[in-house]
Formats: structure tokens, C-alpha cells, sequence
């Protein structure tokens, strides 16, 4: 919109960094290292989102199209082979569209146009990719869908992926879930998987903001700020293989999904849900406890509770990888908290935190707080910085 | 600490690996072989890193030879009560 600055000033530059298990080439520096500090990475053009997933990751540009690199041994990067791929390549497939939407499960990858077709790649073992069958895909395959149907968003988690579709002859939003569900995780009780995307039930005449998936995990948020999950479960609340509407006067802005535990947004403070499975990630001191978490296992009612050590400052971007948690605060601090063996959590070290940690980012640009973003993978994390 | 209790059901069988594995948080395969089951092991650990899950199986399921009678017989008859 705006004419080239007189002062011929560049086009500002996207900021990437990397940190955590670099064993596939996941972090696109081009080694095999992990690391321990944010490495500042190069290698990518103007990006706007990543997707981080078991070993892999996946960028989105600002025109549309998708950039992949790390672990490729189920085919997971698109890029018409069985290969890990240590710096970031263009899926070419994919060049003669205009992406909106991609995510990163264990080993497979899903990609939404802007048209609402979707398309799926990677490991297939369990269903995962949609297609009808257990093949495994390293080109992106579309996924059919009936023809009055517009895809929005796709998820993906451990071994399962869920769509989130709108569909012109439906009243409402349609929440498609695939692949394994021995845990619920597609939302079909008893069912060991789904091969073929099938509506997951108690959300049809939702509207649905956005959906999620991780390890044996799945969420959905509606547009007005309530929270369904289904899948595992979060430590202290049992698991459920249909949506559960989380009971809570809270209305949720965003939702991020861990393996074993969920980070959520409401009214600007930050939430986790259960994430002490393994003593690994935050847990408050009980007075810090936003609701009443019942110790009978059989409750429905969720171990939810403020993220303890923000000191009433705000989120505005949150990320879970399987078993570590990431934030940018509102006056752009990067903070990091969880399992930190592999670097994960970008201090320096291979050291757990149960309470946020600020990170040293070395950047001395101008910025605003809102063009950072952090995303994470199973053992690794991205952070970017976006054009203003 | 064991990371987790998974059932052998929950664990993909790699021909590569010879092994039954299953994801781990760090990106890389929690590992067991036929012969660990065979003898009784139930830790599947991760060759990149400090976790380990507990395996939920049945012993009698992995104290004889499989279908294909391509496996070495057990070290050591087990007893199934």
C-alpha cells in the first residue's frame, strides 16, 4: 500500500531463530546438532507462520507458498521423496497455489489452499493423511471432501489429524477428525482409527474459531470463547473420546496443545491445563489455582490454573511442543519453560523449568511486541520475527 | 521416572529397527526388541535421550516363537501361570 520509503530503505527483514534437538535437520541450520541457544537462521524468505512437528517444520510465506525442512523419512516434507532435508526447500507441488493453512503432526503434514482444498502428506500408517487407506504419501495428495464443502484449517497430531470445514449446505462449522483413535483422539468412541475424514460429533451447530491437535490430543475453540477437547486428557482430568466442553466461566482467545498438556488464553492472562503428568512442566502453587481441581480422577472438571511467574504480564502468543511451553509477552519478552533436555527452552542449557524463563534474544532492531511469534515442535522451537 | 505406560498396542513394529517403537517427546523412537520382551523387559528407552516408557504387554504373547518361526527359540522356557 505504501510507496518505497524515499529513503531507500530495504524491505524489513523477517527474523528467524532455532533452539532444541537438531538430530533431523529440524532446527534449518544445516547440522545435525542440537542446540542449546537460539541460532539465528537465514535461509527462509519472508515468512508469515511455521508449523514445527515431531522432527520436521514447515513455513508458510506471505505469498502462499510452503517451505519444508527436517526429518522427511515417511515422506513428511512433500517433496517427492523418502529423505530429511537439513535446510529449508520449497515444496514445488504445492507452488501452483496459494496456501493458507498448514500443520505439522509426529511424521505427517497437512496444507489448506486458499480455495478451502486440502492436501496431505507424510506417514499414513494409521489413516492419518485421509486418504482411504494406510499409504504413506511423500508427494501432497488432496484429500476429497463433498463438493459444497470449504476447507478452513487442518491439525495434526501424533498419528491422527482433524479439519476444520465449512460447509455452504450446514448450518454450522464441521470438525473432521482421522486417523488412529484409540484414545479418542478423533472423536469416535471405539475407534482403533479412521482411515477417512469423519465428522467428529457435539460440534455441528458450533461456530468453530479454530482447532488443534498434538501427541493423542484434540481442541477445538468456538468463536465465542468455549474450549472442547477430546483425546487422552490432561493429567489430573480423564481423557474423553467425544468433545468435552471445559466448564469454566473463562472465555478462550487461543488454545495450544502439548502432549500432556494445553496452554490457553482468556481475558489476557494465561492458562495450562494439566502438563504435571511427569512433574516436567509448570505446576503453581495450589493458591494460584484458577479453579477448583478436584484430586478424584473420575471428575470431568480439568486441572486448569494460571501459568505462574508472568507477574500480571500479558501473552500474546503462546506454543506447546510435546513437552515444553513457549510465550512472547506484550512487551516482547520470549519465555520459555518446561523439559529442556535437548535445549529446548533456548537457556543455554539442558535444564527443566517448572516457571517461565525470559530468553536472550540478540536483537537490537526495532519491533513491535506483535510481530513476535514462537512456535514448537516435539523437542524444538522456532521464533520469528514478522514484518511490521 | 518412567515418561509413560504405552501398550504394546500403541507401538508400530520397525522392520529398519527390529524393534518395537513409539514415539518420544524429543523427536526420536522409544525402542524394544522381541528378545527384551521375550525376557521380561518392560522399560523401551530412547537412544537420543534420558526418557524411558514402561510397556504394557502380555508375556504370553512374546514366550513363543512368532507365526513365521523365524525367531530364535527363548533363552529360557518362561512360565505362564
Amino acid at each position: 500500500m505504501a510507496a518505497t520509503p524515499a529513503s531507500g530503505e530495504q524491505e524489513e527483514e523477517v527474523c528467524l531463530w532455532s533452539w532444541g534437538a537438531g538430530t533431523e535437520g529440524q532446527l534449518a541450520t544445516g547440522t545435525l546438532e542440537d542446540q542449546f541457544l537460539p541460532q539465528r537462521i537465514t535461509s527462509l524468505p519472508a515468512i508469515s507462520h511455521i508449523a514445527c512437528g515431531g522432527a520436521h517444520a514447515i513455513a508458510l510465506t506471505g505469498d502462499g507458498k510452503v517451505w519444508t525442512w527436517g526429518r522427511g523419512t515417511k515422506g513428511q516434507l512433500g517433496h517427492e521423496e523418502m529423505n530429511n532435508c537439513l535446510k529449508p526447500r520449497v515444496v514445488k507441488l504445492l507452488e501452483s497455489f496459494f496456501v493458507s493453512d498448514v500443520a505439522a503432526g509426529w511424521n505427517h503434514s497437512g496444507f489448506v489452499t486458499d480455495t478451502g482444498r486440502l492436501f496431505m502428506c507424510g506417514d499414513g500408517s494409521f489413516g492419518q493423511l485421509g486418504t482411504g487407506n494406510n499409504e504413506s504419501h511423500s508427494s501432497p495428495i488432496e484429500i476429497s471432501f463433498s463438493d459444497a464443502t470449504h476447507v478452513e484449517q487442518v491439525a495434526c497430531g501424533m498419528r491422527h489429524s482433524i479439519a476444520l470445514v465449512k460447509d455452504a449446505s450446514s448450518s454450522g462449522d464441521l470438525v473432521y477428525g482421522f486417523g488412529a483413535g484409540r484414545h479418542g483422539q478423533i472423536g469416535k468412541p471405539a475407534t482403533r482409527s479412521s482411515y477417512l475424514p469423519m465428522v467428529v460429533p457435539g460440534l455441528e451447530n458450533c461456530s468453530i474459531a479454530d482447532v488443534c491437535a498434538n501427541g493423542d490430543q484434540s481442541a477445538a475453540l468456538t468463536s465465542n470463547g468455549q474450549l472442547y477437547t477430546w483425546g487422552r486428557g490432561f493429567g489430573g482430568s480423564s481423557g474423553s473420546h467425544i468433545p468435552q466442553l471445559l466448564t469454566s466461566p473463562l472465555r478462550f482467545s487461543k488454545v495450544v496443545l502439548g502432549w500432556n498438556h494445553a496452554l490457553l488464553i482468556a481475558d489476557g492472562d494465561t492458562y495450562i491445563l494439566g502438563g504435571d503428568h511427569h512433574g516436567m512442566l509448570a505446576s503453581a502453587p495450589k493458591s494460584q489455582q484458577a479453579s477448583s481441581p478436584s484430586s478424584d480422577d473420575s471428575s470431568a472438571i480439568p486441572n486448569l490454573r494460571k501459568v505462574p511467574g508472568l507477574d500480571g504480564e500479558k501473552a500474546i502468543c503462546i506454543a506447546a511442543g510435546a513437552e515444553h511451553s513457549a510465550l512472547v509477552t506484550e512487551h516482547g519478552t520470549v519465555m520459555t519453560w518446561g523439559w529442556g533436555e535437548h535445549g529446548q527452552l533456548g537457556l543455554g542449557n539442558s535444564c527443566d523449568q517448572t516457571c517461565p524463563q525470559a530468553l536472550d534474544i540478540s536483537y537490537n532492531g526495532p519491533f513491535a511486541s506483535s510481530q513476535f511469534r514462537v512456535y514448537c515442535g516435539s523437542g524444538f522451537t522456532f521464533l520469528a520475527k514478522l514484518p511490521s | 521416572m518412567s515418561y509413560d505406560d504405552v501398550e504394546i498396542e500403541d507401538m508400530e513394529w520397525s522392520d529398519e529397527l527390529q524393534a518395537f517403537t513409539y514415539p518420544c517427546p524429543c523427536g526420536d523412537l522409544f525402542q524394544i526388541t522381541k528378545e527384551d520382551l521375550r525376557a521380561g523387559e518392560e522399560i523401551a528407552r530412547c537412544p537420543s535421550c534420558s526418557l524411558y516408557i514402561t510397556v504394557i504387554y502380555n508375556a504370553e504373547d512374546f514366550s513363543f516363537d512368532d507365526h513365521k518361526n523365524n525367531m530364535p527359540p527363548p533363552q529360557k522356557p518362561i512360565t505362564v501361570a
